[in-house]
């Protein structure tokens, strides 16, 4: 947890240098985003039920080496943790940060050798247009370098796509616009990280305030624990 | 998908959608987790208004108001939608997303899921849940509290005796039946539950789930003047609350806190240990924070009014940097300011009488409008000419509530206005599928 508070801080620090940029909503203003907090010891992994969330439903997208897959072969057989990302994010409490916290967990999980085979990582672009397979599979290099753990990136051949999908997980995204109605480089979406058990059960939702990476791996294991 | 390239840095907002925030109440009232937080100017307030017989249609119905003083229907009914029956309006929850807006029933145990994110001006009515009692044996929905792609649902009765034990149900933004966690009815940390519910409120860096307790439907549906010279009736009003493990839904500790305490705020800033609440029967603010081995701890820290003369305090709102509290008392129709800067010691500095009756106190995020409502429940509001149904908004300078519009909802046939949620028009955003098609 001391890492993951330290990646924290690192995060938060990177934020106040850089401020705020782009909110494009009138009245709407977010303000400041504050990286997650952890002012309690979390429940041994086990002692606690996670609830069945929802369902996911098949979808077929693509893989960074451009082959079609259906989702339902990535999130089943594994206990797996899924998130949404675009290649050119750059908010530091957005797509880096739920990146950053999940390399921090594929290095825990991989402590543990028995748990590393029971785990995959799936991280599916918002924005096919631009996330190539080629683009993503340049991304994720800095992800996948351990080729023993499973961590794939997904993207979609095109954005109807990826719509049912987004609308499964609950997932909302929008686009900015210029003022000539054209849209930007920038993806309003709210960061989202669905665990997800090997019988395709969404069985826990982190938004930014849960991104707490003990808790997360407590969650990890006590789903491993669920089937022994 | 065509995405102009532009030369400067943009930032993936993702994450200042889902701030964790300083404090909570009305704006400030929402769930922390909620993504779009409107601190700059609403442009709506959505209305759940308890259907009347005999004044329009009579039914229960969410109704619009134009909130932003630069529109031409500024303090206007600009929508009304109804929704076919009348069950009891009460209170209502935004998604985690903000895209929908969940309102209950409390007779009818029904619950509205409306879409104000398609177009917050004219929200519609996209599902109906009437499960609740046969998924959960509980009634009365009341507080809905969004969770990340879920709602937590806290009840006020149960559908068998139709007291005021109860518990939380949890719906998947689906509508989908999730789980169940009764109120605890044995002994926990000295203190025994009475097994009621009332708020729900979640500070996740603690991982703290505090619910309040309130009255079942035998008492909640009952006429308040008979209610209160029925001593045996009166003896079940909640007097608890409970602080929950949020990851496990395990209650961890009762607090003995009399009187029925009501709506909970956190104090959400880092360093920040309490959270507080009202109780209605006994007219106290009373403060649960952590004390020196860690448990939680609520000690009555102020009282409100004059309890003998049973004020009465319904709901509250506290301000974005919880250093203020607005307060609402229904019996004497005054809306009262408590200074927050010493939560152990709150002080009054401010009181108006906005009304025969008030209930409902919600603030902007930058304090500068307060809205109030008038209507506690169907069977409790007064009576004859007292019987003022209105929403009042005003403006607030620190030192003085201003009138900014009005709307009497007898007058426009709409019917009992309870509580009020917020939304803004986005403004330059497409959906994605929108974007994509240009």
């Amino acid at each position: 947890m001391r890492r993951a508070g330290a990646l924290a801080g690192v995060v938060a620090g990177v934020l106040s240098l850089f401020g705020i940029a782009g909110v494009a909503c009138a009245a709407i203003d977010p303000g400041k985003a504050t990286a997650p907090r952890m002012e309690f010891v979390p429940p041994p992994p086990g002692s606690y039920k996670l609830q069945k969330i929802q369902r996911v439903t098949d979808a077929l997208l693509l893989d960074s080496s451009a082959h079609s897959v259906r989702l339902s072969a990535l999130t089943h057989s594994k206990i797996t943790l899924l998130t949404f990302f675009y290649t050119y994010c750059v908010d530091p409490l957005g797509c880096p940060f739920a990146h950053t916290t999940l390399a921090y967990l594929r290095d825990r999980v991989r402590g543990d050798r028995a748990l590393a085979e029971r785990v995959r990582f799936v991280s599916v672009s918002l924005d096919p247009t631009h996330d190539t397979p080629e683009v993503i599979a340049s991304y994720s290099k800095e992800f996948t370098i351990d080729p023993k753990f499973d961590w794939r990136f997904l993207t979609a051949r095109r954005v109807p796509d990826l719509l049912p999908v987004l609308d499964d997980f609950g997932q909302d995204v929008s686009v900015e616009m210029d003022e000539n109605g054209h849209p930007m480089r920038t993806l309003h979406h709210m960061l989202k990280m669905f665990l997800i058990d090997a019988r395709g059960n969404v069985r826990e939702i982190y938004t930014l305030a849960f991104l707490q990476p003990q808790v997360m791996f407590n969650d990890i294991k006590t789903l491993a624990l669920e089937t022994g | 998908m065509r995405i102009h390239r532009r030369p400067i840095v943009n930032f993936c907002i993702a994450a200042i959608f889902s701030v964790a925030v300083a404090s909570h109440a009305d704006e400030t009232c929402n769930s922390p987790y909620m993504s779009g937080l409107i601190k700059g100017q609403e442009d709506f307030v959505h209305v759940w208004t308890l259907g009347v017989p005999g004044l329009g249609d009579g039914w229960d119905k969410l109704v619009t108001i134009d909130a932003n003083p630069s529109s031409k229907t500024y303090g206007k009914v600009i929508h009304k939608i109804s929704v076919g029956s009348r069950g009891e309006a009460h209170h209502m929850g935004f998604t985690d997303d903000r895209k929908y807006l969940w309102a209950g029933g409390l007779d009818d145990s029904k619950i509205y899921v409306f879409d104000v994110g398609s177009n917050p001006s004219r929200p519609k009515l996209v599902k109906t849940i009437d499960d609740l009692p046969a998924k959960t044996g509980y009634a009365g929905p009341h507080t809905f509290y969004a969770l990340p792609g879920r709602m937590l649902i806290g009840d006020l009765s149960n559908a068998a005796d139709k007291g005021g034990v109860t518990g939380m149900a949890v719906y998947n933004n689906k509508g989908d039946f999730i789980a169940k966690y009764d109120m605890p009815t044995t002994t926990i940390k000295q203190v025994k539950g009475d097994g009621y519910g009332y708020d729900i409120a979640v500070n996740p860096a603690k991982n703290a789930l505090l619910t309040s307790s309130f009255s079942g439907w035998n008492n909640y549906m009952r006429d308040l003047g008979e209610l209160m010279k029925d001593p045996e009736a009166m003896k079940h009003f909640g007097n608890t609350m409970v602080m929950w493990n949020l990851k496990t839904m395990e209650p961890e500790q009762v607090l003995a806190v009399p009187g029925a305490p009501l709506e909970i705020r956190w104090a959400l800033s880092e360093g920040q240990n309490w959270a507080i609440t009202a109780t209605a029967l006994t007219s106290q603010l009373w403060l649960v924070s952590r004390g020196p081995q860690g448990l939680w701890q609520a000690k009555d820290v102020a009282q409100i009014g004059d309890p003998a003369k049973v004020p009465l305090p319904v709901d509250i709102s506290i301000t974005a940097d919880a250093k203020g509290l607005w307060v609402n008392t229904f019996m004497d129709g005054t809306t009262h300011y408590f200074d927050l800067t010493d939560p152990q010691h709150p002080k009054e500095t401010y009181s108006k009488h906005t009304g025969s009756q008030v209930n409902m106190v919600s603030q902007s995020w930058d304090g500068r409008r307060v809205y109030v409502t008038s209507s506690l429940l169907s069977k409790w509001d007064k009576k004859g000419k007292d019987n003022e149904q209105f929403l009042r908004a005003f403006h607030w300078d620190g030192h003085e509530l201003t009138p900014a519009f009005e709307i009497d909802f007898t007058k426009e046939q709409l019917g009992r206005p309870h509580h009020m949620k917020f939304t803004a028009n986005p403004s330059r955003v497409a959906s994605l599928a929108g974007a994509s098609a240009r």
